[in-house]
């Protein structure tokens, strides 16, 4: 866990990932909880600037460069609070540490409505529901007959079957 | 402001969703939110549901929550294509050192054509592997955490096509995925496949026409249409009928085809049929995933035996394709009695060998 520090280097986890970049925002799939989170570009390039050397004060530099404007502090911070939260840091950052655990209304008070970057955002990302048609069941579905199995064995059925 | 607003079927709506959905610029988008919102859920339900954001994203119902549903599925299906990735290089290199090498088929492979890999589903990972070489990698695989690595293994080709395995292996190139160097289907064999296949299922997809229609659109200046439509002259005019109907709903570009003249002199119960497939969300009355018993149980219950009855009757584009016959104006009972025969005989020859299994 972080402890306030003045020089705190948040450090991106690597490991067990899949990182996917789309044209405006990152995604990622966390293979050991089995989540997956969309980041907008803020929250991406807070993440991707997380190597372990920077601190906040080079990270929110690093952002002003993208942006052409000032970028405050609290914006890495509300960034670092959303991807510890999501494990997507090697070490959580909790509320206690820093500005950490500010919320977006306050950054909102703290640098203006009109802030050159987006705000971070870090979701989750839920399966839209029969997002992943198939013309034939997967194995450990529930079925009703051996025909709606991709394997064709519906073993259970019609009362309990589940396809092999 | 229009007196009367045209209310457009389901199916309909779904086609103009889909209408140029898989090329990097799909035509501007012209549905209201209202259609958007009564056309998500078949989508969603299909597997259409990313290219429907494609279509959607640059217009003002971008922030819409019809539209942001379709957007989840997207990042999803982005999402598992990198997966798919990883599993597909995990999977090729093990049947490589097992001796076997591996035709990549489905999936991916059709994915690849589309401007961006997250716009169509992913399932399992279908590998198809000579005769000679499947026994090797159905060794290789049979220690395989299938929790992790969801693959389907097909020996031979004939579930896929009619044409020998080693015309098609012969014809098969190779792709470079992350670096690995995979074997996939020949251009032309692949654009009959996924004809071929689209019948066979009564089109009840639309995706499979933005695949078709994919595959037509990014082929390559030496595309050899003949070797595509094969020697067999019914199977042919199959793979027009079914270019001609992604060009009928969905746009598909076919000027100067040699399928031209054919696509657009489609049979009416084709196009018919395949529009009202499209009505209902997928697979709600697709047969086999529709069943809710198995056949044999309405011996002994027969509550509801009208209404499977009337759910298992063929298909006229199925049934067509299952007894070899032509795309023509006349009716289809025929093709369909002739299929429903030939499905009762099976049922009762299977109820004789192997009792109460069957469906």
């Amino acid at each position: 866990m972080i402890s306030k520090k003045d020089h705190f280097t948040p450090k991106a986890r690597q490991e067990g990932l899949v990182v996917q970049q789309l044209e405006d925002e990152v995604l990622v799939y966390d293979n050991e909880r089995f989540k997956a989170h969309c980041l907008n570009r803020t929250a991406a390039l807070v993440w991707q600037h997380c190597n372990g050397k920077k601190t906040i004060q080079d990270i929110a530099l690093a952002l002003e460069k993208e942006a052409g404007s000032p970028v405050g502090e609290e914006v890495v911070w509300l960034a670092l609070g959303q991807l510890g939260k999501s494990r997507l840091l090697t070490e959580r950052v909790m509320p206690a540490a820093g500005k950490a655990g500010i919320s977006r209304r306050e950054v909102i008070r703290r640098v203006g409505i009109a802030t050159a970057v987006a705000l971070p955002v870090v979701t989750s990302i839920v399966a839209p529901k029969a997002a992943q048609a198939a013309n034939c069941l997967p194995s450990g579905s529930t079925c009703t007959t051996a025909v709606q199995c991709c394997s064709n064995l519906c073993p259970g059925a019609p009362s309990s079957g589940v396809c092999s | 402001m229009a007196l009367f607003r045209i209310r457009h079927k389901p199916g309909e709506l779904v086609a103009r969703m889909l209408r140029g959905s898989w090329r990097r610029n799909p035509p501007e988008f012209d549905l209201s939110e209202s259609e958007l919102d009564q056309v998500v859920p078949l989508l969603l339900a299909s597997g259409a549901a990313a290219l429907g954001w494609w279509r959607v994203r640059n217009s003002s119902l971008k922030k819409t929550q019809p539209a942001l549903e379709l957007q989840q599925a997207y990042r999803l299906h982005s999402l598992q294509s990198a997966l798919h990735e990883s599993e597909i290089k995990d999977l090729v290199t093990l049947a490589r050192d097992a001796g076997a090498e591996p035709v990549l088929v489905k999936g991916w492979a059709v994915a690849r054509m589309y401007p961006e890999m997250g716009l169509r589903p992913y399932g399992d990972v279908d590998l198809c592997f000579s005769k000679e070489s499947y026994a090797k990698a159905e060794a290789a695989f049979s220690g395989l955490d299938r929790t992790t690595y969801q693959v389907d293994l097909h020996e031979g080709f004939s579930k896929l096509d009619g044409q020998s395995a080693e015309e098609l292996l012969s014809r098969s190139r190779t792709i470079s995925i992350g670096g690995l160097d995979v074997r996939v289907m020949g251009a032309e064999d692949q654009l009959r496949i996924l004809c071929t296949h689209a019948l066979r299922h009564s089109v009840w997809r639309p995706l499979w026409l933005c695949d078709i229609a994919a595959a037509v659109e990014s082929r390559a200046a030496d595309f050899d249409w003949q070797r595509c439509l094969g020697r067999d002259a019914r199977e042919a005019d199959w793979v027009a009928c079914a270019i001609g109907l992604a060009h009928r709903f969905l746009g598909a570009e076919i000027k100067t085809t040699p399928v031209e003249r054919r696509a657009n002199e489609l049979p009416g119960w084709l196009v018919r049929r395949t529009l009202k497939n499209w009505d209902a969300p997928f697979p709600e009355l697709y047969p086999p995933l529709s069943y809710t018993r198995q056949f044999v149980t309405y011996f002994r219950d027969p509550t509801g035996m009208l209404r499977t009855l009337r759910m298992r009757w063929p298909d006229p584009i199925e049934a067509t394709i299952r007894m070899r016959g032509p795309f023509n104006r006349f009716p289809r009972w025929p093709y369909q009695i002739a299929n429903a025969a030939g499905r009762i005989t099976m049922f009762l020859d299977g109820l004789r060998r192997s009792g109460p299994k069957l469906d």
